[in-house]
């Protein structure tokens, strides 16, 4: 009995300490829920005011006699009417609206079929509904957007040449930092850590010119150079601290039973690194992936995906439900990779140094 | 002890070399792709189109009618953004400090706008700011906005501006940075902080004293790298208003590189302000590289 107010002001707490977590939680994710919410949204829905706070999944339509035709009308959940949208005979323009404008792909013989509905029975109004096709604004942006589909595959090239470059060259100078004592290591750690910190448009505008000179300009490996600056940085900080973590006992024991260095680094060492250098890989495709600056300034014709989403954004005044769109499909990735890695990232954060 | 074991097994002078041949191929891909565009940048901008020496290019980028304004715009971003995400950052993580059921799925779902591309956080923003956008909307739903009445976000002074790009940067940054002090947080061993209060601390002065030093470093790497970050954004304020309404140093350049590109003094420009960046962030990463005690780090050299 006499613990029961200890136990209710604890649970109070309790609660209070929940709720605030959740509000932190809505409002860090909010804003991102609307932008998926907006990447499903019809035309017609996304140019309404207030914006419908989900997606709808069908649309109710009403069909009826008109002196020009017929009058098509989509029921309005915002203000609980049909409102008119189209007043026409012609079958293929009622499709292509109601593709286009309501998301809701329709063909002509289904329209005809309900006109038929309309002609041959006794109301003077026929309602019928139709299922949303909620993929439409993904495939309409890589469909109208130019470049899109290229862009986005140069983008997957470029965060896959890069991971090379850097795993390659970074990985073995991470090795030589966590297993050798050698001069100039201090010069060396202090300059890799000085080049991840440098700004990476600086190097951008010089290397117009340069990988001009080398026919590499408006190239996906000439960006792949570019970006191979900072990743093999942050590649020579990740692996570094991987290989401090696999003991040399290990590889001592191995070499012990007779295998040579190379075959210790084959089968003790880099089996145990691979998680580590995963993690590498991912944080070099994140920075290549969503890298935005230097992408514009060294493409011209041949942009990566960020480029094609900001210039998409740069004049979408109309048509943010595609942008939305286009946006989405740029994070996806960027939101799984970080999962993987988030220990990595709060270490980095968090001040670890080589 | 490493280092003795480690003279032991590579005492011939083939060992010796492994090193070097494993650094050769950063060192020369370094001295290719960054100290020579780096040389060549700084060596172009005392260049005049004569291929004489002169300082003409500076005058050029100080006497930009944009130029003051671009500094000042950079230098309120910084300020205001790394001081509220950092205070931010620390009220929340202080307050959360301890483990509860589904901090896992809490701690992913703080990472997220960290995770977005630049761009897509643009997206989601400029969506959201229109006048007929979500957070109209939104505010229409839980009735602050009356029927027809909106708010123009993006229109008005450049302060309003301001204040929106520092708090959608404190939007993306501080879930994140609580993270990285609820880490170094729970690092703190209990018994220091059970010794501040038995020792009749309260609240502020333990904090003050003990809980602070001890998240010391975490504090000093965070509140850098987010300087260096915040000195170069540019991205979502272009997005939002378009160039030159709000100049910043980094919108500067890509305005003068790919906007104008056909003035005369275009690729002047650009490199000007690309090497005032630059010059701002090398001094913030060697303030880090200083605290951080990368300087004096023999003591530590091969674990």
């Amino acid at each position: 009995m006499n613990r029961n107010p200890i136990k209710i002001g604890k649970l109070v707490r309790r609660t209070i300490f929940y709720l605030f977590i959740v509000t932190l939680a809505v409002s860090i994710i909010l804003p991102a829920f609307f932008l998926v919410s907006l990447s499903f949204l019809s035309t017609r829905e996304s140019y309404s005011y207030p914006l419908p706070l989900l997606p709808s999944l069908k649309t109710d339509y009403s069909l009826t006699h008109s002196d020009r035709g017929y009058l098509l009308s989509v029921y309005d959940k915002f203000d609980k009417e049909f409102q008119t949208v189209l007043d026409t005979a012609e079958l293929k323009k009622m499709s292509v609206y109601m593709e286009a404008q309501i998301g809701t792909p329709y063909s002509i013989p289904e329209i005809e079929g309900r006109i038929a509905e309309l002609e041959n029975g006794t109301e003077d109004t026929v309602f019928f509904s139709a299922r949303k096709n909620l993929l439409l604004n993904y495939t309409t942006f890589f469909a109208i957007t130019r470049d899109a589909v290229p862009a986005l595959l140069r983008s997957l090239q470029i965060a896959g040449l890069t991971i090379l470059v850097s795993l390659s060259i970074g990985g073995m100078a991470g090795y030589a930092f966590a297993r050798y004592v050698f001069a100039g290591r201090d010069a060396l750690k202090f300059s890799v850590l000085f080049v991840r910190m440098f700004p990476g448009v600086a190097i951008a505008l010089p290397m117009v010119i340069i990988l001009s000179n080398m026919g590499f300009y408006d190239r996906p490996i000439g960006l792949t150079l570019v970006y191979s600056v900072g990743s093999i940085a942050l590649t020579v900080w990740i692996t570094a601290s991987i290989f401090m973590g696999i003991p040399e006992s290990l590889e001592e024991a191995a070499q012990v039973f007779g295998a040579t260095k190379w075959q210790t680094f084959l089968r003790v060492t880099l089996p145990l690194a691979l998680p580590g250098l995963a993690a590498a890989a991912m944080y070099t495709f994140l920075g290549a992936w969503t890298e935005t600056v230097s992408a514009i300034i060294l493409t011209q014709f041949n942009p990566t995906f960020p480029v094609v989403v900001y210039q998409s954004l740069l004049g979408a005044v109309g048509n943010v439900n595609l942008a939305a769109a286009g946006g989405l499909v740029l994070a996806i990735p960027s939101i799984i990779f970080t999962f993987f890695i988030r220990k990595y990232i709060q270490q980095m954060w968090g001040g670890v140094t080589i | 002890m490493t280092a003795a074991a480690s003279t032991k097994r590579f005492r011939d002078f083939k060992s010796k070399a492994v090193p070097y041949l494993l650094i050769a191929p950063v060192v020369i891909y370094y001295i290719f792709f960054w100290i020579r565009p780096v040389l060549i940048t700084v060596y172009e901008s005392f260049q005049s189109a004569a291929g004489t020496f002169t300082f003409q290019n500076y005058v050029l980028v100080f006497t930009d009618p944009n130029f003051m304004p671009a500094l000042r715009n950079t230098a309120i971003i910084v300020v205001f953004s790394v001081t509220l995400e950092f205070l931010g950052a620390l009220f929340l993580a202080l307050l959360i400090n301890r483990k509860f059921a589904g901090s896992t799925l809490f701690l992913f779902v703080a990472m997220v706008p960290m995770a977005l591309p630049a761009v897509a956080v643009a997206a989601m923003w400029l969506t959201g700011f229109t006048a007929h956008g979500w957070i109209n909307s939104l505010l229409y739903y839980l009735g602050i906005l009356t029927e027809g009445a909106k708010i123009y976000w993006l229109a008005g002074s450049e302060w309003k501006l301001l204040a929106l790009v520092i708090l959608i940067d404190a939007w993306q940054v501080i879930p994140s940075m609580m993270i990285i002090l609820l880490a170094g947080l729970q690092n703190i061993p209990e018994e220091a902080i059970e010794a501040g209060y038995v020792f009749g601390g309260n609240f502020i002065t333990v904090l003050r004293k003990i809980t602070m030093p001890l998240l010391g470093p975490t504090i000093q790497t965070a509140i850098i790298l987010r300087l260096i970050s915040a000195i170069q954004i540019w991205l979502i304020i272009v997005l939002l208003v378009g160039f030159s309404r709000m100049p910043v140093l980094v919108e500067r350049i890509v305005y003068y590189y790919k906007e104008v590109p056909n003035l005369d003094i275009s690729l002047q420009m650009a490199s000007g302000y690309a090497i005032i960046v630059s010059f701002i962030v090398s001094m913030a990463a060697l303030l880090y590289l200083r605290v951080s005690g990368a300087f004096g780090a023999k003591k530590e050299a091969a674990q």
